[in-house]
């Protein structure tokens, strides 16, 4: 029979040395004591990951104070329990458990003639604190962000959410990491459909460690091979909540602070959190100006290279001439000296992530100066494609969730243009509106609500409209609860002129 | 784990989507060739002709919409309830009409493509790409074809509105009067040899064919076809009012209708981006009769593999428009001339004999009776 699925022994040494066979490690360690009468206890945890200071004053200092000779097995787990005035405490039975709760930073106690273990809550994970995360900044609104740590990001959501309708669902996954994943909806509110749906992709991810929720992406997403991602990700608790209130399902793993959501659309990508804070006007603005960059980052080399190699009539004579005069005498294609400069651009962006920061400043001297100046004056690249490059570079970051499937699109829509001119980028846009058109995750189309149309969601997506007009919560995630807002009859007090 | 490819709506299309797919998808095609064919025939009467060909095609899809009205069941359903076995004869008819109806779109898009995307030659092979989109969007459900409407309502109308202002400037409308001046012979002959780029009702039998009618629906679709058909009256108005005596040598319109637009001369052609926005429209519109044909082959052979027959069927399409595209006038004369009475039979009688399916049968009286 398997040690690990045995039952745990009345002797305290056969446990010990049992699960320190089952627990080798040298940062498993045992602190044994005796109660006021002599009777063997021990405490075992894993170092570094628990409150010791807890286990002192609330386990071992009560225990040595009390007397258990003489009482029966039942009244002394009674006894004992009712000394530890843990709020976390639980009863394991088997090796199994007990190795599991160890591992989860969990304190086994042991005590001698009891052939159950007790548990007892006394994690203390290294955290860093909660602060504003790196990759969305706002000036107006909210700063908080996740941390690593997953209860902490439940405590994060359920500060924002005080109703009992919140729901967490703790799953495991991760035969060896056994990572907490926990599901977040508002019951009565999100789709049953798809919060079964995710769950059971959940149930079925079968894989050693999970490091980062992105695994958990990867895994549960519908499309796993497509360019376009299936599902949100936010490390903003105030995010993570409008999204979870607006019908989706929060997914928040163990070890990362990128939270997911899902459904996920494609225009979420133009919303930041700040257009809820300021005036729609504004905010309409600002995501009508998000798009057009996008347009421009993922198009504009593509334009530029077809421009000059099949249809010169898309620019002005006079710039077109200005083009002309740059590129002349260069040894290389349109497309081989767009295809070299966005290849420099990735790698310079590429580098200045990795790179330490101390270096970063002589890199940006590097890459901007005598990268890009010297190989203008040496004639080997042409400043026109330099300024369209760097132009497209920073167009792309107004929409920072949609990089990485931007970069990759701007490549193929290069490639294309070059072999195919604008009837590729057309042919090529075609293709992608096609596919979008087609593509459904967790029964919700990507291209919504602009195909298919549903009109009450339009105004909250180029087009943001005010607070009181967005009183039902978004069609398109199918919520049976659909008002989020009652407006209030009273229409104020009329002022006489 | 497999792709989950439920849909929001289960009703498969809507009228709504089928109402934007008649009003912004079906006269992309009209922009094309069409205005130059109609000035060559009818001059200054232009959209007589059009106007001739819109009224037929509204009766024959007024006359679908009748038929699909009659029951709860799609046409589709009850087709296939009516004819069982039969019904893949009448699926493989309708795979064969429409592979016809992919001709004179692909050679007028492939004419079009070389002249407005490139001041260069192109490469033979380059018009091949797009039997790659088409083979894609050839393996996708009519559900596709609904949302295809969905989005043309941004992809058709604000580049359309925007060059038909871009070219009111030079629009000269009177250029249209007198009425009637062309003798009716014209008139007829503007009509018969236009027959295949009015394949409207054909083009929407997939859409209906599968619409659970509610009521009103046909009242949606309707205005959407003639919102259509007015697109494209007022399109021809303004393209002979731009070119006048002129306009007959004028094809691919909507590509140039508006270049004399006077600010383009200093900030280039921008009016080729709304063109190029109106050829995503335009796109799809070519790849859907192929996407039909695939469709309805898959359901009169029974071969599941839809990957399979949009490979051939596309292959069957790139090889025919290599070949055929140097003998494109002689086929255009061909249709125009001699095929029409088959092209009126497929994009009028041919739809129209599912209003037989409109006729309720003793048992479907019952169960209506019984509800």
């Amino acid at each position: 029979m398997n040690t690990n699925a045995q039952k745990l022994q009345n002797e305290l040494q056969t446990n010990l040395q049992t699960l320190k066979k089952l627990l080798p490690s040298e940062d498993v360690l045992t602190y044994a004591f005796q109660t006021a009468d002599g009777v063997d206890c021990a405490l075992m945890y894993a170092d570094g990951i628990v409150n010791k200071e807890l286990l002192g004053t609330l386990i071992a200092r009560p225990l040595s104070t009390l007397s258990l000779q003489g009482l029966q097995s039942d009244d002394k787990s009674a006894t004992v329990e009712k000394t530890l005035r843990f709020p976390e405490l639980k009863r394991k039975e088997t090796y199994q458990d007990a190795v599991k709760e160890i591992l989860d930073g969990n304190t086994l106690l042991l005590v001698d003639g009891l052939a159950i273990g007790f548990i007892a809550g006394a994690k203390l994970l290294p955290n860093r604190t909660v602060m504003e995360p790196p990759t969305d900044v706002t000036v107006k609104g909210p700063r908080e962000g996740f941390i690593e740590d997953v209860k902490t990001n439940m405590s994060l959501v359920r500060k924002r959410l005080k109703t009992p309708d919140l729901r967490f669902e703790t799953l495991k996954a991760g035969k060896r990491s056994d990572t907490a994943i926990a599901l977040c909806y508002l019951a009565g509110t999100t789709n049953e459909k798809v919060l079964k749906e995710i769950r059971s992709r959940i149930q079925k991810i079968n894989i050693d460690i999970i490091p980062d929720s992105s695994y958990v992406a990867a895994l549960i997403a519908p499309r796993p091979h497509s360019v376009f991602r299936c599902i949100g990700t936010t490390e903003k608790p105030d995010v993570f909540t409008a999204k979870i209130a607006e019908g989706r399902v929060g997914i928040l793993v163990d070890g990362s602070p990128i939270a997911l959501t899902a459904p996920y659309v494609l225009t979420e990508d133009f919303q930041s959190s700040e257009d809820y804070f300021i005036s729609p006007f504004l905010a309409t603005i600002f995501r009508a100006l998000r798009f057009l960059s996008l347009l421009v980052a993922v198009l504009l080399p593509a334009f530029y290279v077809s421009v000059q190699i099949f249809k010169m009539q898309l620019v002005p004579l006079g710039l077109m001439l200005t083009i002309a005069s740059s590129v002349q005498e260069l040894p290389l294609s349109p497309a081989l000296e767009m295809f070299v400069v966005l290849f420099l651009l990735e790698t310079l962006k590429e580098a200045s992530i990795r790179m330490p920061k101390y270096v970063g400043m002589s890199l940006s001297v590097v890459g901007a100066l005598v990268l890009g100046e010297t190989a203008v004056s040496a004639g080997f690249l042409s400043t026109p494609a330099i300024i369209i490059v760097a132009f497209s570079g920073i167009c792309l970051y107004t929409v920072p969730d949609f990089v990485e499937t931007g970069s990759i699109l701007r490549w193929i829509f290069l490639i294309v243009a070059g072999c195919l001119g604008p009837f590729g980028i057309v042919l090529l846009s075609t293709f992608l509106f096609a596919y979008l058109l087609t593509s459904d995750c967790f029964d919700t189309p990507l291209l919504a609500p602009f195909s298919p149309l549903t009109k009450r969601d339009l105004r909250d997506s180029v087009v943001k409209y005010g607070m009181q007009t967005l009183n039902k919560r978004p069609k398109i995630f199918q919520s049976k609860n659909k008002t989020r807002l009652r407006v209030n009859d009273d229409k104020g007090d009329a002022y006489e002129s | 784990m497999k792709a989950n490819t439920a849909m929001l709506n289960d009703d498969g299309v809507s009228a709504r989507q089928t109402a934007f797919f008649a009003a912004f998808v079906l006269p992309i095609y009209k922009l094309l060739e069409l205005p130059a064919l109609l000035a060559r025939f009818a001059a200054g009467d232009l959209l007589l002709p059009a106007l001739i060909q819109f009224l037929l095609q509204t009766g024959v899809i007024v006359g679908l919409l009748f038929a699909a009205s009659r029951s709860e069941k799609t046409l589709v359903e009850r087709l296939e309830e009516r004819l069982g076995k039969w019904s893949r004869l009448v699926y493989g008819v309708y795979a064969l009409v429409f592979l016809f109806s992919a001709v004179l779109p692909l050679l007028d898009l492939e004419k079009f493509v070389y002249a407005v995307f490139y001041d260069t030659s192109p490469t033979l092979f380059s018009f091949a790409a797009f039997f790659l989109f088409s083979a894609f969007l050839c393996t996708k459900g009519v559900k596709a074809l609904g949302r295809i409407g969905d989005l043309s309502l941004f992809l058709f109308l604000f580049p359309f509105l925007a060059l038909i202002i871009m070219s009111l400037v030079e629009a000269d409308i009177t250029n249209l009067l007198p009425l009637f001046e062309q003798p009716f012979s014209n008139t007829v002959s503007g009509v018969t040899y236009t027959a295949p780029h009015f394949l409207d009702a054909l083009f929407l039998l997939p859409l209906i064919g599968n619409l659970r009618f509610k009521k009103g629906d046909g009242v949606k679709i309707t205005t959407g076809y003639v919102s259509g058909s007015l697109f494209t009256l007022l399109f021809l108005a303004v393209f002979y009012g731009v070119y006048s005596t002129v306009a007959m040598r004028k094809h691919y319109a909507f590509a140039k209708i508006a270049q004399y637009f006077p600010v383009l001369s200093v900030v280039g052609r921008i009016d080729l981006i709304f063109v190029y926005m109106l050829c995503v429209v335009l796109f799809f519109y070519t790849a859907i009769p192929l996407r039909n044909a695939v469709a309805y082959t898959v359901k009169a052979s029974g071969i599941p593999s839809k990957t399979l027959l949009s490979f051939i069927v596309n292959l069957g399409a790139f090889l025919f428009v290599l070949f055929c595209n140097k003998y494109y006038d002689n086929i255009y004369a061909f249709f125009g001339n001699y095929a029409f009475p088959f092209v009126w039979v497929f994009a009028n009688l041919l739809p129209l004999l599912l209003l037989l399916l409109g006729i309720r049968t003793k048992k479907e009286n019952k169960e209506n009776s019984h509800a």
